[in-house]
């Protein structure tokens, strides 16, 4: 029983750090129509640059903090070359992203190296939690994922920015008319992905290995998230990654993992074909 | 599309370009086919090998482009039937003792039959979910492959030694010799390729292309879109499948790590750097990069992000591919009078921004 209490907290916090990384695949696949196959990358790349920020500084602090600003020009400096010239030929933006992810990969693994490495927490204290001894640093990284989220929701309700982004995405043209720079918001919106993507790379680092192939295991999973919670609906995207994170642990603690990715996949392909608005389409129309 | 004075002009040169085409295609063709004499005079006995390897990733490359190249569906999951193929005749050889044409023909058939079951629902998507679609099925096959280890081998896979094809009393023909699997290679990627060719001059080929440039017109003259791109979608698993079935028998196993996404998307790859909607792109592009993994891989650990830099270099600035530039080229110095926009005329829907 403790191992199943165990695997269902880790599935719920792994969950919202995953919902973090998702809600930028859902930002950049809903507002650019890009399907970034790079985004597992982004993620890995975020948990890289943590690895080199704390090997440098020794502070994980700090790579919290900057992490996520040098995901942010990252982002913004891959939309300007890569994605705007192919912006108009949509289907080969696929094609461009997966090249992105060779070329990040590689890059990664010419200068960090191919050996996997691991990253410390920065805090190493265990609380009792439902009968069993867990890490502090977990618990941290679910708050600091659930704030982040809640904190994107009010920027994309609360500012302008967020404002035009949502007004980009409902109507173009209209939106074009009306004075909004279409470009930079899509450029920023670009940008605001990677770094959320980053950003859950510095927070999962100490709780996963830094290693150059970290983002083809994610990447799937992001997707299962944003197809299950509806293209382009965020909130969807958000609950679907808690629950299917949630659903992957607790079936772990009962078969082989192998088994609970199929299950996932599996529940993937029937939204798609039955349901491809998401399971939550309606709920929040 | 405007009739003029210069339309004869241009037909005739229409005709000047398609011959020049044919015979630049005509060579690579026999490039082929006398790569195992030539190439261990040029350089080592060990490129026809690659020459071998080549001919079988352009196979796959096909199976892509004729769904993307013609049909306009991105697949990001070709791999899923180029390792049904390949288990096909590993399981068939190894555990159901097939001997050599009755293990091919089973690879084959477990490979379309997928095909049939995966493109009854895939096709029913268009555009992303389509691309996604595809990819989790292969996902789901390749983490099944991935746990029925007892009989796949999982990552570390199923070897099986070669039964004989021929068996004249005590003399043996087999592809352990390399000759004999080289031009079995040959023979049965030529043929497919001729098969596809035939196939896109076809009613059938044009109904594709008709598919691939509005979905909805081709509808309203009466072309049936799904049992269309369902066909389409077959075929091409069926092309996969043979690549798969000979890359077996090439390596004599299978194992999953061959139907992961990334072999999917060296696939789509090949196809787009080589030419999406030409026959012989897919050809072009597998060799080229598969002659740069082997060429560079020795002098360089990353070259990968050479690829990966062609990857998006093709995409911006050539997005017909290489057979793209080499039409453009062909059509610039024997193709007589231009008409303004004719190369705007040749870029599929697909490519296009998507119509909400």
């Amino acid at each position: 029983m403790d191992l199943v209490v165990a695997l269902a907290i880790n599935g719920l916090i792994w969950g919202l750090i995953i919902a973090l990384i998702a809600l930028g695949l859902s930002i950049i696949f809903g507002l650019l129509d890009i399907i970034n196959l790079a985004h597992g990358d982004f993620f890995m790349v975020g948990t890289v640059l943590a690895w080199f920020v704390v090997q440098s500084t020794g502070n994980f602090w700090l790579a919290l903090l900057l992490v996520p600003i040098m995901g942010l020009l990252f982002g913004a400096l891959i939309q300007r070359v890569v994605i705007v010239p192919i912006q108009s030929a949509a289907a080969l933006t696929i094609v461009a992203t997966f090249g992105l992810s060779i070329m990040l990969q590689e890059g990664v693994r010419a200068t960090f190296g191919a050996a996997p490495k691991r990253l410390l927490p920065p805090i190493e204290a265990t609380v009792p939690l439902f009968g069993i001894e867990y890490e502090v640093y977990r618990i941290f990284a679910a708050a600091v994922s659930l704030a982040c989220l809640i904190g994107f929701f009010v920027f994309l309700h609360r500012t302008k920015l967020g404002t035009w982004m949502r007004a980009v995405r409902h109507d173009r043209e209209t939106a074009t008319a009306l004075g909004i720079p279409v470009g930079r918001v899509y450029t920023i919106t670009f940008a605001v992905g990677f770094a959320m993507a980053a950003l859950g790379g510095v927070v999962a680092a100490p709780i996963t290995t830094v290693d150059f192939r970290t983002g083809v295991d994610i990447l799937p999973f992001c997707f299962m998230a944003v197809i299950i919670g509806g293209l382009g609906n965020l909130q969807g995207t958000a609950a679907a990654a808690v629950l299917l994170a949630f659903m992957e642990g607790v079936i772990t603690a009962f078969a082989d993992p192998v088994v609970a990715r199929i299950t996932s996949l599996c529940l993937m392909s029937a939204v798609l074909l039955l349901r491809p608005q998401g399971i939550f389409a309606g709920a929040t129309a | 599309m405007s009739a003029g004075g210069i339309a004869g002009g241009r037909e005739a040169g229409a005709r000047r370009v398609e011959a020049v085409i044919g015979v630049l295609g005509g060579l690579l063709v026999l490039f082929f086919a006398i790569a195992p004499f030539v190439l261990p005079v040029l350089t080592n006995p060990f490129w026809v090998s690659i020459a071998a390897e080549i001919m079988i990733w352009s196979l796959l490359a096909a199976s892509v482009n004729l769904l993307f190249g013609y049909t306009g569906l991105l697949s990001f999951g070709q791999a899923l039937y180029f390792g049904f193929g390949m288990y096909g005749v590993a399981i068939g050889v190894s555990a159901l003792g097939l001997g050599f044409w009755s293990a091919f023909a089973f690879g084959i058939v477990v490979s379309v039959a997928m095909a049939v079951v995966a493109g009854a629902l895939a096709v029913r998507l268009t555009w992303h979910y389509f691309a996604i679609i595809t990819v989790v099925f292969s996902l789901i096959f390749y983490f099944l492959a991935l746990t029925l280890k007892p009989l796949t081998g999982g990552d570390d896979g199923l070897a099986f030694s070669l039964p004989p094809m021929f068996r004249f009393g005590e003399t043996e023909i087999a592809l352990t010799n390399q000759t004999v699997q080289y031009y079995f290679i040959f023979l049965v990627v030529a043929a497919c390729f001729l098969l596809m060719a035939v196939i896109l001059r076809s009613p059938f080929g044009r109904a594709l292309v008709a598919i691939r440039e509005n979905d909805v017109r081709a509808e309203l003259v009466g072309i049936n879109v799904y049992v269309m791109r369902l066909a389409s979608f077959v075929v091409a698993g069926f092309f996969a499948g043979i690549a798969g079935a000979l890359f077996a028998f090439f390596g004599r196993y299978a194992s999953a790590s061959y139907m992961f996404y990334h072999v999917s998307g060296e696939a789509v790859v090949w196809a787009i750097v080589g030419g999406t909607g030409t026959l012989l792109g897919p050809v072009i592009g597998a060799g080229l990069l598969i002659i740069i993994r082997e060429e560079l891989s020795l002098y360089w650990d990353h070259y990968l992000l050479l690829v990966g830099a062609i990857v998006i270099l093709t995409v911006i600035f050539a997005p017909k591919g290489i057979a793209g530039l080499v039409y453009d080229l062909v059509e610039r110095m024997v193709g007589g009078p231009r008409t303004p926009g004719a190369a705007a005329e040749r870029v599929p829907d697909a490519q296009r921004e998507p119509a909400e």
